[in-house]
Formats: structure tokens, C-alpha cells, sequence
């Protein structure tokens, strides 16, 4: 057993642990932070999905010591609490939930891509989520979600889009 | 309230955070076999969670600044440390200019969130059969470093990697990096696989071109067919000789499938992947030939 002692959501959390608990079952059955999915425990579906030291891990192939000293952020963190974050009004504007189960970790993602890359192309959109599995198939929903949150290219981006001859 | 899953939980091992190399070798050295060195985690708790290991003690090196390092320099080369991720390869611009392959290959490789964790060094000393990276350092002739009690020594990636989860190290050693020559002025390469849909390949092929003395030289390494990756000297020879051209690149990709041993599985039979080899290795040579 190990003293482990990890800032999730802004808020310290001390917590004993054995040394073999993986990060994925000591958020969930611990510290009951519920929204983080358990599906398939091999690192494949990536529901498990969490900001580790403001990296998205899966939680499910990290030691929860590992995270010791460190910051966890989940899809609670991304809110002031009062207000959904754009991307979360985006999904539910867009039906890109169904079942739901697959939400919190696409919600997290995708509001991370759109931190760094506000304005992502399909592709970038593509690969930043291909880790995850939706089983419903919400994929079209998810994109349209992300589309609307994303900026609009700038007049300079347009136009270099259109070619170099364009003044 | 039952704390742990209920199926592919990790067996008990105790776990040791390391800051020096000097510490994991003492580690090493206290508990031998019953020890594994872990970086990103990304193979070994998945073996773990299976049974294939059970290590009774866990040495994490993440903490070791030295093994965290991405060096290159001119004239030596690039060497990526046993904690360097493939997050961090396929960012890195050096990798980018210097060493394509590798950058396709590692840009490639699982998804955004596998490559937050996974490193190179841990992704070769898993010695999996289909890994996208083997064949693109093989191409590049890297080794790899190993530190153990009785020293250090280096081995060629080639020779590392002896069968599918078998390499080249002692229990009371540990791999500390990976070193890749310093590619010569107007060296290329690619890196193609077809995965049939997963991520995983089915068939993979590295190729690297320099020029050497006025000469060209090749490296052709095919990945996914056999149980280690395997280079073709043949294919090689086809693309040194006489000019790059449209036909050469033909004739080398028909020798590639002529001569490559391939074996039959579960995903592909190996008159598919002799098909598959001249195909990835078309569409890599055809890459190289525009640019």
C-alpha cells in the first residue's frame, strides 16, 4: 500500500493504494468519479479517457501510482460548474450522444483538440478521436458537434486555402 | 463496495520509482528475474493483465531525467532515451527532417492517447511481431543501448530483436536508448503498412535511400510478415542499381514479393502478404520517386 495523493478536478485527494490498482478503477471505485467508463481494460476503446497531467490517457494501462503528485482532469473538470463548456452544449445540440456511454470520453477529447487546434480539418478531427469507440455509431453526430464549436478560418486562411495566386 | 475490476486486474508486484540508471541497475541486480523495467506501461500492464508476466517487482524509469532525453547532433546522430514517447517522436522536427521513416512510422502507431504513453524503446523490447517501428530503425541501422552490473554494450536493432517476444538482454539488464547514425545529406525514406482495418499491421515495409560515395544505397525491411522483421537484400540490390525510375521501383517490389518469407495466420494467408509486400512497397517507393 501506497499513499497516493492526486489533484482531480482541482480538488486534492489522498487516498491509500495497492501498488497493482490501475488509475482507470481507483478513479471510478475510490474516489467515485463515475464519468470515467470502464469498458474493455486492454487500452483499445478508450472510454477510460482522462487528462493526466494535462495529457488524455487511457486510464486503464496507467498505474494509479504513477499519478501520485500529479493532476487528473475528467470531463467534471472541463465546467465552472454552472455552465456547460461550448462543446458539451454542442453534443447535446447534435444528438451526439445515444446511449451515452462513450460521452464523457469523446466529450473530454474533443475539448481538448479544440484547445490546442480551434479550428481542426476533418482529418485532425479524425485522428484525434480514433482512439475512442462509440458503439452506437455516433460518429457523424460527434463531427457535426465539433464542426459547430470550431472557428471560422480567418480572410488569410481562406484565401491561402484558395492558392498562392489569390491576393 | 468492491474496490478493483471485476476480471483483467493486475497481479501484486510492488512498485519502484527510479531516478538514476545506477538505481535500476541496483534494482536489477537485488531482484533479477522477478523484476521488469516499465517506461509508458503500454505492453506491460497489457501482458499483465493476461498473465503472460507476472513480475513480482515494477522498476518505472520515467523518473530517471537522462532516459527522458531526445538528443540529436550532427555527425552522431539521434538518440531517444528509454522514456521518450511516441508523442514526443512525432512531434519532433529533427525525426521529421532526418528520419522520415521512423516519423511515419511512429506517427502511425496506435492512436493519439497510446502514443501520450507509449515509448520506442518499451515498443521494441516487446519484440511483437507486427510493431511499425523495428523495421524503420532497422532500416536506419540503429541500436540499441543496454546498462546492466557488468557495463554497458550496444547491439544493432537487427540482431536485438532474436523471435517474437525474444531479445538480446540479460535479467540484470535494461535498455537505456536507442541510437540512430546521423543520416547523410539527401537521405529519404518511407514507411507504409496495410492494416486490413485495425491498427495493426497485416504487412509492413520500411525503406530508406542514401547516398553514399555517388552510389545510392537502399534498406528495404519488411514488418508483419514473419515472426521478426525481415530486410531484403534482393529488393535492395534492385534499387541500387542503374537510375530511380518508374521501372525500378517495379522490378524491386516484384523481387520484395519473390523473395520475402511470409507466413500464414489467422489474419492473412502468405501468398496474400507476398501481395501485400509488393503493394506496400510500390506505394512506399512511389512516395520517394515524386518527391
Amino acid at each position: 500500500m501506497n499513499e497516493c495523493v492526486v489533484k482531480v478536478n482541482g480538488q486534492t485527494r489522498r487516498e491509500r493504494v495497492k501498488d497493482n490498482v490501475l488509475l482507470l478503477d481507483f478513479l471510478r471505485d475510490k474516489l467515485e468519479v463515475r464519468s470515467v467508463k470502464a469498458a474493455c481494460w486492454r487500452g483499445e476503446c478508450g472510454l477510460c479517457t482522462v487528462l493526466l497531467n494535462g495529457k488524455l490517457v487511457k486510464s486503464c494501462i496507467v498505474l494509479a501510482v504513477e499519478a501520485n503528485g500529479g493532476e487528473v482532469t475528467t470531463v467534471e473538470g472541463i465546467t465552472d460548474g454552472s455552465k456547460l463548456a461550448p462543446i458539451q452544449q454542442a453534443f447535446v445540440e447534435h444528438g451526439a450522444s445515444q446511449c451515452g456511454f462513450c460521452t464523457p470520453a469523446f466529450v473530454l477529447t474533443c475539448h481538448e483538440l479544440l484547445k490546442h487546434n480551434p479550428r481542426p480539418t476533418e482529418r485532425e478531427v479524425e485522428e484525434a478521436v480514433s482512439g475512442l469507440v462509440c458503439r452506437c455509431g455516433t460518429y457523424a453526430q460527434i463531427r457535426e458537434a465539433i464542426a459547430s464549436v470550431s472557428q471560422p478560418p480567418t480572410r488569410a486562411e481562406a484565401l491561402q486555402k484558395l492558392g498562392k495566386g489569390v491576393r | 463496495m468492491s474496490f478493483g475490476s471485476p476480471y483483467l486486474t493486475l497481479p501484486d508486484f510492488t512498485y519502484h520509482r527510479a531516478s538514476t540508471v545506477e538505481e535500476v541497475i541496483a534494482l536489477l541486480k537485488e531482484h533479477g528475474d522477478e523484476a521488469k523495467v516499465m517506461a509508458g506501461g503500454v505492453g506491460l500492464i497489457a501482458f499483465m493483465k493476461e498473465r503472460l508476466m507476472s513480475p513480482a517487482h515494477i522498476i518505472d524509469v520515467k523518473g530517471v531525467e537522462e532516459l527522458r532525453q531526445l538528443r540529436y547532433a550532427p555527425g552522431k546522430g539521434l538518440s531517444v532515451g528509454a522514456s521518450v514517447t511516441y508523442e514526443e517522436l512525432a512531434s519532433s522536427e529533427v525525426l521529421k527532417e532526418k528520419y522520415t521513416v521512423l516519423h511515419e512510422a511512429v506517427s502511425r502507431t496506435g492512436d493519439p492517447m497510446i502514443r501520450a504513453r507509449a515509448t520506442l524503446v518499451g515498443n521494441v523490447c516487446e519484440a511483437i511481431p507486427w510493431i511499425d517501428s523495428a523495421p524503420a530503425l532497422i532500416s536506419l541501422d540503429a541500436s540499441v543501448e543496454i546498462a546492466g552490473a557488468r557495463g554497458k554494450r550496444t547491439v544493432p536493432v537487427a540482431g536485438f530483436i532474436r523471435g517474437p517476444v525474444d531479445i538480446d538482454l540479460e535479467s540484470d539488464e535494461f535498455v537505456t536508448g536507442i541510437q540512430i547514425p546521423d543520416a547523410v545529406r539527401g537521405t529519404r525514406g518511407a514507411f507504409e503498412k496495410f492494416t486490413g482495418g485495425s491498427e495493426f499491421a497485416v504487412a509492413s515495409v520500411a525503406v530508406t535511400l542514401a547516398s553514399e560515395n555517388k552510389r545510392r544505397r537502399a534498406r528495404v525491411v519488411f514488418g508483419s510478415v514473419n515472426s521478426t522483421p525481415v530486410r531484403c537484400t534482393e529488393a535492395e540490390k534492385a534499387l541500387e542499381e542503374g537510375e530511380f525510375t518508374q521501372a525500378t521501383i517495379r522490378r524491386a517490389a516484384k523481387v520484395a514479393a519473390e523473395s520475402v518469407e511470409c507466413v500464414s495466420d489467422v489474419l492473412a494467408s502468405s501468398e496474400y502478404r507476398k501481395h501485400l509486400v509488393e503493394v506496400v512497397t510500390l506505394q512506399a517507393l512511389w512516395r520517394l520517386l515524386q518527391n
